[in-house]
């Protein structure tokens, strides 16, 4: 039987562990406590109770207030992983600069990725999206006709592409950053200059990829240094990769 | 190669000067005949031949010398062409002494002439290819031409003395030469590497001329090494260069003895270099031989000279431990052991009849109560004897100096160390510069990592950021009563934590001692072992929490660093002083129970004489076992037990921390990584970085711990010397296995003295209650060296009067007079008060003596600059008004040539505007000239050309004043 006294030497340990690490215990809440209880009391999936929110508080056809719709939803009410208002800004100022004519997105989610990008592209891009989820990918494609852009401008993944991808956005399954990459290398679709931006690959991150990236010799690549979205005080960050081709 | 042809001569060093000589003289001769074109034109086709089949003349040339040492030379020579380019310097520098004496000594031509016929011959049988036969042949001809004696000694000493006069002559010259080579070693190399080629080839007599130029030669090498560093050279060259003129020195020095005493000097040459080659090695053995410095130097390249100062800090805790260790062990514990009564003899040194049964469990042992209570290694054995063993080795007093010493010591070693390292630091202003110094001085240059290179860099990044963040928020202040508010919460809260941690060991050992009380087999582990438990856990994770409302407060993380490095040294002290507080309320329990026992004892012998013997016979005829005899509570014992555990259960604590919390982790990390869902390594558990000054702090608060115990405990420096090892190796594996770079890599220098004046505070503190305890409280009367005194300082007194003489304890009973040892202690503050102030004087002199320097300075560099700037503006002018004459030269002689001179030098379109302005101001030409003694004025402030603009003013020579003025800057950078 362990004395009370020693119990209690361990408070300040409990304590210590509990404001340290009081971001990651925020994030738990929310994103996993509050969404079994919404799952199980509302009976729809998170997306989807994101999309109905959207549905009643944005503007149809005006992709700043789908945004502002979700970000409102994702910082009050839940939480979801979407790239976040500040990462946002990054990623919009790579595509005002590059002004990629093809852009390939991994991971739709619930469409948000693929509005803020498809709101920056120059006329005449195409954004082509990929979700491995069915449900989701119908949300997706729902918030994107939402917003207002069509099949010209962003499409699914049944197209065969030819051309070379100018800029990838990678959001989906961490682990599966490396292999797509190393796919995306492998079919020839990444040309000289290509530019690869690989969100969240320091919070719940992306170790191999990374090793991998810095290791190759492929890449001109950097680390845009960020917080988690939606929750402060956990840092992520950003992995902009630029192809330079096999020398 | 025909190697198996050579001749097998001495392979003497005399051989090898001579060969040597020989290839000097004949290209000398050369180049006489280049240089002073007295020589026939023939010769020059020879060389050109010869210089075309080089490689094949080499292999003849080296078959036909038969010197070992030699074709060695040769084919370094044509391994590295770059040894061969040093050697060219000598070579032209002999060239030009040679040049030289070709007027001087006509009498030597002849002999000369028979050597390049020498050479001739030896060419055409190089082409012959035959090696064999034609070194038969080269020694015939060797013969005709009369210079058969020329590889023995004896012949070439007969050829030196002949030429002893030329060589006073060539003494003189010798320093000119040598200036000479200077200069034109910088110069074209090419040529001279041919003319290199060919002096190496030819292995012919040595005149004592050219054991004079080898001497030289072998100067001007050693000259070369000496001023190597400060060449404006890259470092590839310089390193070439070096090995080229060591190799060359090593080869040729010996040989630079005069004749007999040749051999002797070739051997001293030899016996210095081994001489120093072992003591280099002496060196390297030394460094070999301080403990575990390579360990640390690994250390130190992987995590930054933070870390290394932590082991480097234990290193020196061991070594004084191990004096410590050394002093109780030889001067208390062996003596007692070998000479003391033996185990079982008396009561103190028996284990008690009730205790018997359990004394060597492993618990009670762990303990260190049983056999371990009752031997060497705690006060209680001693025994009061007052001299013991054949040597009357004086026991108590020893114990006593010997506790007294131990303390003495330590404080000796820290102040000295306080002082050393305050010497050190200098006393740099922190202020001033602060951009400058982390620009210059910020890389630690003993990292060999490339991760905590990264981290080193990046710690600099940030460093420059918050320092230029600083800079901008010093002038600003921003919600100023918000963080006063936080800092004070933050304080607040510390001291709460503070107050709750020191009630808690309170409560704990009062609750032991009821456990004491009730006894301990009553009780489980977890209860007997609370007060080190709760101490250790307290002492683990309070930092913790510090660490965590530090980041409230929003310091500088320095600033930040040294309020934790306070806070945790305040934990320590008050959980110590707590243990000592309750330790003391023990004590004094202790000792009413010896008064009872006291009582009973009289009482038990009194019953034991009465029940068993006639009181008349005084001696004891009854043999009572030791073991049986009712015995006191001993307190001192107890202290020391106290303590003993208290250090076992800390290192322990600090040992499984460290494999918890260090490798567990990273090995959890490590490879929980393959199956995670986020990155363990670089988000949320990550590897542990070495906390270096928790660490410090706790081998600080060991050692105090030590030192107040050590008295009652005598094996407590031994123990400490085994923790201290153990840990050395274990935590430098830890670090090694298990932690990464800090990110913020702290230079540890600044720090340095920050933990010796902590070490100093804590040994004053721990000795404190040890002097205490030692002072006021009367020893234990059946228990100890000092039983039966009424204090243990008495031991002094009693050594005093049996042991000295009369007068010597008189005198000191005077001397420890009150009126004499107030004045003394007065004198004493004096003197400190003085040399206070002095230093204080003295280091306000220094910062004034800084000032005035940097002041200088600055001062230096702004009249330096003036002073360029104006020169500058000098040669302007100067240049201004030479092409204004040139102009008007131009325009007096409308012709082209003039302008043509001028495109010469300056740019078309500066001569354009001149020249319009020069045709445009033709009419003001004679004002201009008025002006122009004004503007020259400054000039000669340069110096070095004051007479150059002179001839600027003829008009008739524009062209040479516009060199000179073109020439200018570069003379005066020289």
């Amino acid at each position: 039987m362990v004395s009370p006294a020693i119990a209690l030497a361990f408070l300040p340990l409990v304590v210590t562990l509990i404001i340290r690490y009081r971001y990651y215990f925020v994030l738990f809440y929310r994103a996993f406590l509050v969404r079994v209880w919404q799952d199980c009391a509302t009976g729809l999936s998170r997306e989807e109770r994101a999309f109905q929110y959207v549905l009643t508080n944005a503007t149809p056809g005006d992709p700043d207030s789908i945004l502002e719709a979700f970000d409102q939803w994702c910082s009050k009410v839940e939480f979801i992983s979407n790239i976040g208002p500040k990462k946002g800004k990054i990623l919009d100022r790579l595509l005002m600069e590059q002004s990629p004519m093809t852009v390939l997105e991994l991971g739709a989610h619930c469409g948000y990725s693929a509005v803020r990008m498809a709101r920056c592209l120059p006329l005449g891009a195409r954004l082509y999206s990929v979700e491995m989820d069915q449900r989701n990918a119908t949300i997706a494609e729902k918030v994107i006709r939402l917003a207002g852009f069509d099949d010209d401008t962003v499409r699914g993944p049944s197209l065969k592409m030819h051309c070379t991808v100018d800029f990838v956005f990678m959001d989906h399954w961490k682990k599966c950053y490396l292999p797509d990459l190393q796919l995306l290398e492998g079919s020839g679709l990444l040309g000289k200059g290509s530019m690869i931006l690989a969100d969240n690959v320091l919070f719940p991150g992306a170790p191999n990829f990374l090793r991998y990236v810095r290791k190759s010799g492929l890449y001109e690549w950097r680390i845009h240094q960020a917080t988690l979205e939606y929750i402060r005080g956990i840092r992520d960050g950003m992995a902009e990769l630029v192809y330079q081709g096999i020398k | 190669m025909p190697r198996g042809n050579l001749i097998t001569s001495e392979s003497d060093i005399a051989i090898t000067v001579d060969n040597a000589g020989d290839e000097d003289e004949v290209s000398s001769c050369y180049e006489e005949h280049e240089w002073g074109k007295n020589r026939v034109k023939g010769r020059e086709k020879e060389r050109e031949k010869k210089k075309r089949g080089n490689a094949r003349k080499k292999g003849a040339s080296r078959a036909g010398r038969g010197d070992e040492e030699l074709e060695e030379r040769a084919e370094r020579g044509e391994k590295g062409r770059r040894r061969r380019k040093r050697d060219n310097h000598d070579g032209k520098g002999r060239e030009r002494d040679e040049e030289e004496q070709a007027e001087e000594k006509s009498g030597r031509a002849a002999k000369n002439k028979k050597n390049l016929k020498n050479e001739r011959t030896r060419k055409m049988e190089q082409e012959e290819r035959d090696t064999e036969e034609g070194d038969a042949k080269r020694k015939k001809k060797n013969e005709s031409a009369k210079r058969e004696e020329k590889k023995e000694d004896g012949g070439k000493r007969a050829v030196k003395e002949k030429a002893n006069a030329v060589k006073t002559k060539k003494h003189k010259k010798k320093v000119e030469t040598s200036s000479e080579q200077e200069s034109s070693e910088e110069e074209d190399v090419e040529e001279e590497e041919e003319e290199e080629k060919e002096k190496e080839l030819r292995p012919e007599s040595l005149s004592p001329e050219e054991l004079e130029k080898l001497k030289e030669a072998v100067d001007e090498k050693k000259k070369l090494i000496q001023t190597l560093r400060g060449k404006p050279w890259p470092m590839k060259k310089k390193l070439s260069t070096l090995r080229e003129s060591q190799e060359f020195l090593e080869k040729y020095e010996g040989a630079l003895g005069k004749g007999k005493g040749r051999r002797l000097y070739a051997y001293k040459v030899m016996m210095t270099k081994k001489w120093m080659k072992f003591q280099r090695d002496f060196e390297n053995f030394k460094t070999a031989c301080i403990p575990w410095e390579m360990k640390i130097k690994e250390i130190e390249s992987h995590f930054g000279s933070s870390v290394a100062s932590y082991f480097i800090f234990l290193r020196w805790m061991y070594g004084i431990n191990m004096i410590l260790f050394g002093l109780t062990f030889g001067l208390v514990m062996v003596p007692e052991a070998l000479m003391g009564r033996p185990y079982g003899s008396m009561p103190r040194k028996t284990v008690p009849r009730a205790d018997e049964a359990s004394a060597m469990d492993f618990a009670v042992l762990w303990d260190f109560g049983g056999y371990a209570q009752y031997s060497v290694l705690f006060y209680g054995y001693y025994n009061n004897q007052r001299a013991i063993g054949w040597l009357k080795f004086r026991m108590p007093l020893s114990y006593f100096l010997v506790g007294v010493g131990t303390v003495a010591y330590s404080y000796m070693v820290v102040i000295r160390t306080m002082a050393r390292n305050a010497n050190e630091s200098g006393g740099g202003d922190d202020n001033s510069f602060n951009f400058s110094w982390k620009m210059f001085t910020s890389w630690d240059y003993l990292i060999g990592n490339p991760e905590t290179a990264d981290n080193k860099f990046a710690s600099i990044t940030t460093s420059f950021k918050e320092a230029i963040l600083e800079e901008q928020e010093s002038r600003k202040d921003d919600n100023i009563h918000l963080t006063r508010f936080l800092r004070v919460l933050a304080n607040f809260l510390v001291m709460c934590c503070l107050a709750g941690s020191g009630y808690l060991i309170y409560f704990v050992v009062r609750r032991s001692q009821k456990f004491a009380l009730d006894g301990l087999d009553n009780h489980s582990w977890w209860e007997r072992n609370e007060v080190n438990m709760v101490m250790s856990l307290l002492g683990m994770f309070c930092p913790m929490l510090f660490d965590v409302i530090s980041t409230l407060e929003n310091y500088h993380p320095r600033i930040a660093l040294q309020w934790q490095l306070g806070r945790i040294f305040a934990l320590f002290l008050g959980n110590l002083y707590t243990f000592i507080i309750a330790l003391m309320d023990e004590i004094n329990l202790k000792r009413k129970e010896e008064e009872i026992v006291k009582f009973n004892m009289t009482v038990w012998e009194a019953s034991l004489y009465n029940g068993t013997v006639p009181e008349n016979s005084t001696a004891p005829p009854v043999t009572i076992h030791p073991a049986d005899v009712p015995r006191g509570p001993c307190w001192e014992t107890m202290v020391g037990q106290e303590f003993v555990r208290l250090i076992i259960s800390d290192t322990m604590t600090t040992y499984i921390t460290l494999l918890i919390g260090d490798f567990l982790r990273a090995v959890l990390v490590r490879f929980l990584n393959y199956c995670w869902c986020w990155d363990l390594e670089a988000g949320f558990p990550s590897y542990s970085e070495f906390d270096v000054s928790g660490n410090v702090l706790g081998l600080i608060f060991n050692q105090g711990m030590i030192w107040m115990g050590a008295f009652y405990a005598p094996c407590l420096p031994a123990l400490n010397v085994l923790r201290l090892h153990v840990s050395m190796y274990l935590q430098c594996w830890a670090v090694m296995c298990c932690n990464v770079p800090q990110e913020r890599v702290f230079k540890a220098s600044g720090s340095n003295n920050f933990y010796m004046a902590m070490l100093l505070v804590i040994l004053f503190l721990s000795t404190l209650p040890a002097i205490y305890t030692i002072v006021t409280i009367p020893p234990s009367f059946d228990c100890g060296p000092f039983s039966g005194k009424s204090r243990m300082f008495d031991v002094i007194q009693e050594t005093l009067e049996s042991d000295f003489p009369a007068w010597f304890s008189k005198v000191f009973s005077y001397a420890s007079n009150p009126g004499l040892v107030l004045p003394f202690l007065l004198l004493m503050v004096l003197a400190i008060y003085y040399l206070q102030s002095t230093s204080k004087s003295f280091k306000e002199a220094n910062v004034e003596l800084k000032k005035k320097l940097q002041m200088q300075n600055e001062e230096n560099k702004k009249k330096s600059k003036r002073a360029a700037l104006k020169a500058a503006m000098d040669l302007e002018e100067a240049r201004k008004a030479m092409t204004q004459a040139a102009e008007q030269q131009s325009n007096n002689n409308a012709s082209p040539q003039a302008q043509k001179d001028g495109g010469e030098n300056r740019s078309s379109s500066q001569r354009l505007h001149h020249g319009k302005n020069g045709r445009n101001a033709t009419p003001l030409l004679t004002d201009q000239e008025g002006q122009l003694p004004a503007t020259r004025a400054p000039v000669p402030r340069t110096y070095h050309h004051g007479n150059h603009g002179a001839p600027g003013y003829l008009p008739g020579i524009p062209r040479q004043t516009e060199a000179r003025v073109h020439r200018a800057p570069s003379l005066q950078r020289h």
